[in-house]
């Protein structure tokens, strides 16, 4: 077969030519609303479709599953992490920040405070949380072509940088939400046709958990992968219980705050809810994407569990079980495709996963594309710019952001996809969840607060990540949020009540997201 | 369209200390008050079965970590299935209520004359 008519291969290039297709249609961003919130157009099964397609980005479709496959239960746990967060955003911000409807996640902060360096501020932690964000995705786009393509990790990483500038850079939002949106499907297909031949394989959930339980010993067949010639050995107790991850009842409830909170601050999240016409068709885009996102990780962790009983029995492929075993809890998703469905199977799972790169690298590239030119350039440099220089300003900024990604993709080559997302929720969660969910519900927060908290929660959260090793052993946590979401709540409520000067038009900023519906929409 | 993206005005606007603040008026305030009661009182009873897991996990393993389907224990199918729908219900009970609220206002604002009078 020409390699070109391999499944692999076809698939991805149709993919690729339905996204330039879809760009194409798109390409017009006459307005900087057009390029930045896709003129507030989209209605809530497309919008509900495109979050799920930010949201579950290659940690959810790549990495939770890996993250069971190698960790078992902990695994598992991070998945449960991961579900909690859109039902709180839902609840207290989704309604509420789209009637405020501004086109930055730095707009709420300067029309709160009418303040430029509330808007700094804001400007650098989109900045930090998408970075952060965007190199694991980098990451698994590399790794998916180096080990399916043949490509190397630097080729891996230039390609990515190239797509997305190119799909962003064009078809601005309302591209972006469009391609997000059948991007999610595309993955959501490939998981049912996985669970689905799973399923009819006759691994069943109950009592392929039960073959991994009981497992105890060397498992046969991967001697030939390592180092020391020897079967590895594997105790399948240890893996359906705590402590693979977790060493401790603390490091679990810090996990499980980090995780839960912080998606209520992801720039590229709450940026979606900007483009529902109304704030009822941004509760039921969150309702939406809540029930997909659900799916999903009920799925990530049941194929993880069937990755890691394929790879026990030992009698898969040698290309599978060499897969398994080489390419790390990344590659689990895409080599599990393989033994249960072939080629085919596994070309749509290469393509999902690079839907997945995709949809969520397009969404930090428009959360920090408006950051860097809405909120920097037009706010600080050209006060007086035109919509058509607006929008050009956003295409730029895409470039520049597309080399500064590709910089930090490079930095993370030997790390964990789900993990590095994990600290981005940590970052977010203790930065901008403060800020939202204080200014959307409390009167009382002050400018000072909130540039406090947006400091404060950066700099304890980054040293926390950074320099963990200088801290004393019960601060050293894998995820640290039992210390820095109070850091940042407590920052921004302090100084607040020190403070004690709020806009003097803070109640008609209430009133505008909090408002009826009828009068909102 | 009211919520539509506008300049603002970033002429320092007045501040004034806290306690001089105005009253917030008594529709934005019943608004406010009731969705945050009924937000509040789903994340506590969400945060309660959340937080049970890894509480129960570590201190009554025992029987978290006893089989209770084939090879699933009771942990991993709180964590890994019956989390999963929770997360989805609650979002549900929240909108459907958030929605019904909405249809009463709705409702009392087209019964309502424009003068504020009932006729008939």
């Amino acid at each position: 077969m020409s390699t070109f008519l391999e499944p692999k291969f076809l698939l991805t290039l149709i993919l690729m030519g339905t996204i330039v297709y879809i760009t194409y249609l798109t390409k017009r961003s006459a307005t900087a609303s057009d390029y930045f919130v896709g003129g507030r157009s989209f209605g809530w099964f497309t919008n509900g479709s495109a979050i799920g397609g930010d949201y579950l980005s290659a940690a959810t479709f790549l990495g939770i599953a890996g993250l069971t496959y190698q960790l078992g239960y902990d695994g598992a746990y991070y998945a449960f992490c991961f579900s909690i967060g859109l039902t709180l955003l839902a609840i207290f911000v989704a309604g509420p920040l789209r009637r405020f409807g501004a086109y930055t996640v730095a707009d709420f902060l300067a029309y709160r405070f009418h303040s430029r360096r509330a808007r700094l501020a804001a400007v650098a932690v989109v900045l930090a949380i998408s970075g952060f964000y965007a190199a694991p995705q980098l990451l698994g786009a590399a790794q998916i072509l180096s080990m399916f393509f043949g490509t190397s990790y630097e080729f891996g990483i230039i390609f990515t940088c190239s797509v997305m500038i190119f799909y962003v850079g064009i078809g601005g939002m309302k591209g972006t939400t469009l391609n997000q949106a059948l991007e999610l499907w595309i993955r959501l297909g490939a998981f049912l046709l996985m669970v689905g031949a799973a399923i009819w394989g006759g691994l069943h959930y109950q009592d392929i958990l039960a073959s991994i339980n009981e497992f105890k010993g060397t498992i046969t067949g991967t001697a030939s992968f390592t180092s020391d010639g020897k079967d590895i050995p594997f105790d399948g107790s240890v893996w359906t219980g705590t402590g693979n991850y977790f060493p401790s009842f603390w490091q679990t409830i810090s996990m499980t705050i980090g995780l839960s909170l912080g998606t209520i601050g992801l720039p590229h999240i709450l940026l979606r809810f900007y483009t529902n016409p109304s704030a009822k068709a941004a509760r039921r885009s969150a309702l939406m994407a809540i029930g997909i996102a659900s799916a999903f990780f009920l799925f990530a962790v049941y194929l993880g569990v069937v990755g890691r009983s394929i790879f026990l029995t030992g009698d898969a492929d040698p290309a599978v079980m060499k897969d398994l075993f080489a390419g790390g809890n990344n590659m689990v998703v895409p080599s599990t495709a393989q033994a249960l469905g072939g080629e085919w199977l596994l070309g749509l799972v290469i393509a999902g996963a690079f839907a997945a790169v995709f949809s969520n690298l397009s969404g930090l590239f428009i959360a920090s594309s408006g950051a860097l030119a809405h909120d920097l350039y037009a706010t600080f440099f050209r006060k007086n710019i035109t919509e058509k220089e607006r929008v050009i300003a956003g295409k730029a900024s895409i470039i520049v952001l597309g080399v500064l990604y590709g910089i930090l993709g490079l930095m993370v080559k030997e790390a964990s996809i789900g993990h590095l997302v994990a600290l981005a929720f940590t970052v977010a969660a203790s930065t901008f969840t403060p800020i939202f969910i204080l200014g959307i519900w409390w009167r009382g927060m002050t400018e000072k607060g909130a540039i406090a908290g947006l400091v404060l929660g950066l700099v304890s959260s980054m040293y926390m990540i950074f320099f963990k090793t200088t801290l004393p052993e019960f601060l050293q946590f894998n995820v640290p949020g039992i210390i820095t979401v109070p850091i940042g709540f407590l920052s921004v409520y302090i100084v607040s009540k020190l403070d004690r000067k709020v806009p003097s038009d803070v109640n008609e900023f209430m009133k505008q997201v909090h408002s009826k519906e009828s009068e909102a929409a | 369209m009211a919520g539509e993206y506008r300049e603002y005005n970033y002429v320092a606007a007045d501040t004034i200390d806290v306690s001089e603040l105005e009253p917030l008026d008594p529709e934005t305030k019943q608004i406010m008050k009731s969705e945050f009661s009924t937000g509040i009182k789903l994340t506590l009873f969400y945060y309660v079965f959340i937080l049970s897991i890894p509480i129960l996990n570590w201190y009554a393993g025992e029987f978290m970590f006893s089989r209770m389907w084939g090879g699933m224990t009771y942990s991993w199918f709180f964590t890994s299935i019956v989390a999963m729908a929770m997360a989805f219900v609650i979002a549900l009970i929240h909108t459907t209520l958030y929605e019904k609220r909405l249809k009463k206002n709705d409702a009392e604002q087209t019964s309502a004359p424009a003068d504020g009078r009932r006729i008939g």
